[in-house]
């Protein structure tokens, strides 16, 4: 077979891969553009449709999905935010320091750990406490089980951005009278910023997507996320499926800005640095 | 690294308040939200609510083996799990391996094809929840333009296509991630060991099994590892998609947990249930890691 043939294959192959990704994401944005009667046109129309904005409207103007909107951003940022200062300071103790009794490895591991459970494990006794806190069906419940869910992570993916870095800069501030904390601050965090707004796109991402705390924690409107809005229109009996779509198309948009900017770092991210070792 | 190079200076007491203070929000972050509700859990499934008040024991674990239903949805979690595993697999591979050459456009296919498992879960089951629609749902509906009769093809109503269409739609959503792991770890291979064997005179296939196959083993047993740990602990699409139905059709032990807790307010069952689930997620892995290492100490 010459390479040509060949190489062609490959696209081919590649093109078909693409389509098969993309195009069921491009059906959900046409029925989120269709009015009723074309939605459920036979055959399908992929391409010749008359777009109209109704159901964004009737989604986010008329139906709560503006206050779900607000509830999932303002869940994210601040989960995010809480488990980047305390896992970066985690993380760079645990990168710059020499500890006793090798903790260094033993608490990296524990921290990675306490990843690994499956979520419905602590969903139920975390239900139990927010409960119990009298926190149920508030953004703060969300906040926090996302901080304590994201932490690893962040711990994780910074103590390995830390470890990259000569220390000589900092031993220079130090030299030079910083305070360690002061070196923190002024020198080795300009130099991790590429590694830190990556590790905060992904805890964005995670917080943005997740579904199962959010499900369990909050069934009100007021702190309900997108995607609990989402499902709870779904599993109804009568189903405004331009309405969902239009939801679920907004939900993608921040995703995919995300994606984009943190492509470079997305499979050291996706398997927590392992890969790289 | 020696590990002059890596630390500050050797500690004393002095040394060591500093990171103390640094690790000790996160600590007790931790320590509150994994540690204590896993304690909390350990509790509650060891109690039981009966007529004469609460009982402690073994009870809600020793209901687990009678249970057919627990034991179906653990059924359900194994075929789930291996048929997406081996699907995720071998098509990432095959996709990682196409890439892996000179291709024009490669960074254009790289990031399309990793829109499918960043979207958010809820999203990816409304997706296919439209695509799958018997009645204006993209599949059928091309189908039909094909002449094909489409009647019987209700996905995931019918409880013969259901568990084959969620676990299509897993493979849909995660086959990139296999993808680029594969990848990422194709091209940390050096030309050497293919140069070597080029002058040997090994063909194709005899490169890919004796030189490609053995230095990616790293990067399949964490692939692996990643997805199956995910596969055990399904639940987001699954609930968009079907709910565990029609029936009891494609409820794995996670959305059986959900229901057991939130549904029928059994909170020790569920979490007797969750330590089950917990176990086999560590068990797994931990054979995983054992070959991880293996291979590392060669």
């Amino acid at each position: 077979m010459s390479r040509k043939v060949a190489q062609s294959i490959r696209y081919v192959l590649l093109t078909a891969a693409l389509l098969f990704s993309l195009a069921p994401v491009y059906w959900m944005l046409t029925i989120s553009l269709k009015t009723e009667v074309e939605q459920f046109a036979s055959p399908p129309s992929w391409f010749a449709f008359t777009p109209t904005l109704d159901h964004y409207y009737d989604a986010f103007v008329a139906r709560g999905f503006g206050d779900y909107l607000l509830t999932s951003a303002i869940v994210a940022v601040t989960s995010t935010a809480c488990a980047l200062i305390i896992g970066t300071l985690a993380a760079y103790a645990l990168a710059r320091f020499e500890l006793p009794w090798r903790l260094n490895r033993r608490l990296s591991l524990w921290i990675l750990s306490t990843r690994m459970f499956p979520a419905i494990v602590t969903a139920v006794p975390l239900f139990l406490m927010m409960r119990d806190l009298r926190l149920l069906n508030t953004r703060a419940s969300l906040i926090i089980v996302y901080t304590g869910f994201n932490l690893p992570f962040v711990v994780w993916m910074m103590r390995g951005f830390f470890a990259d870095l000569p220390r000589d800069l900092e031993e220079a501030a130090l030299v030079d009278g910083d305070s360690r904390l002061g070196a923190l601050v002024r020198i080795v965090l300009p130099l991790v910023a590429p590694g830190l707004a990556a590790t905060a796109v992904f805890c964005l991402i995670v917080s943005w997507n997740e579904f199962l705390f959010a499900l369990v924690l909050t069934q009100t409107d007021a702190a309900m996320t997108l995607p609990v809005g989402i499902a709870g229109r779904v599993t109804q009996y009568e189903i405004k499926w331009g309405v969902m779509s239009a939801a679920a198309s907004v939900a993608i948009i921040p995703i995919l800005v995300f994606a984009l900017a943190v492509q470079k770092y997305l499979v050291r991210g996706l398997s927590m640095g392992a890969v790289k070792g | 690294m020696p590990k002059s190079r890596r630390f500050f200076s050797a500690p004393n007491k002095r040394e060591l308040l500093l990171p103390a203070l640094f690790l000790a929000p996160a600590l007790a972050v931790l320590l509150a939200l994994s540690i204590y509700p896993l304690i909390y859990s350990i509790t509650i499934s060891l109690q039981q609510e009966t007529a004469a008040g609460v009982t402690w024991g073994l009870g809600n674990f020793a209901r687990l083996f009678s249970d057919n239903f627990f034991l179906t949805a653990l059924g359900h979690t194994f075929i789930y799990a291996i048929a997406a595993l081996t699907c995720e697999f071998l098509l990432g591979l095959s996709l990682a391996l196409l890439l892996n050459s000179q291709i024009r456009g490669r960074g254009v296919f790289r990031a399309s094809l990793l829109i499918p498992m960043m979207l958010p879960p809820v999203v990816v089951g409304v997706v296919w929840r439209l695509m799958l629609n018997p009645n204006f749902g993209a599949i059928n509906g091309t189908l039909k333009q094909f002449g094909i009769n489409t009647e019987s093809l209700t996905w995931t109503a019918s409880p013969k296509l259901a568990m084959l269409s969620v676990i299509a739609v897993d493979v849909w959503q995660w086959t990139p991630f296999v993808f680029l792991v594969l990848l990422a770890g194709l091209q940390a291979i050096p030309p050497e060991p293919y140069e070597a064997a080029l002058i040997d005179g090994s063909s194709r296939w005899q490169t890919f099994w004796h030189v490609t196959l053995p230095l990616l083993k790293p990067s399949i047993l964490i692939v692996l590892l990643l997805r199956t740990m995910d596969l055990l602990r399904v639940f987001d699409q699954i609930f968009i998609l079907t709910e565990g139905g029609p029936g009891f059709a494609t409820e794995t032990i996670s959305l059986y947990i959900y229901r057991t807790a939130f549904r029928f307010f059994d909170f020790g069952y569920a979490a007797a249930m969750s330590f089950v689930l917990l176990a086999l997620t560590n068990v797994i892995s931990a054979v995983y890691i054992k070959f991880l290492q293996a291979k590392e100490t060669i």
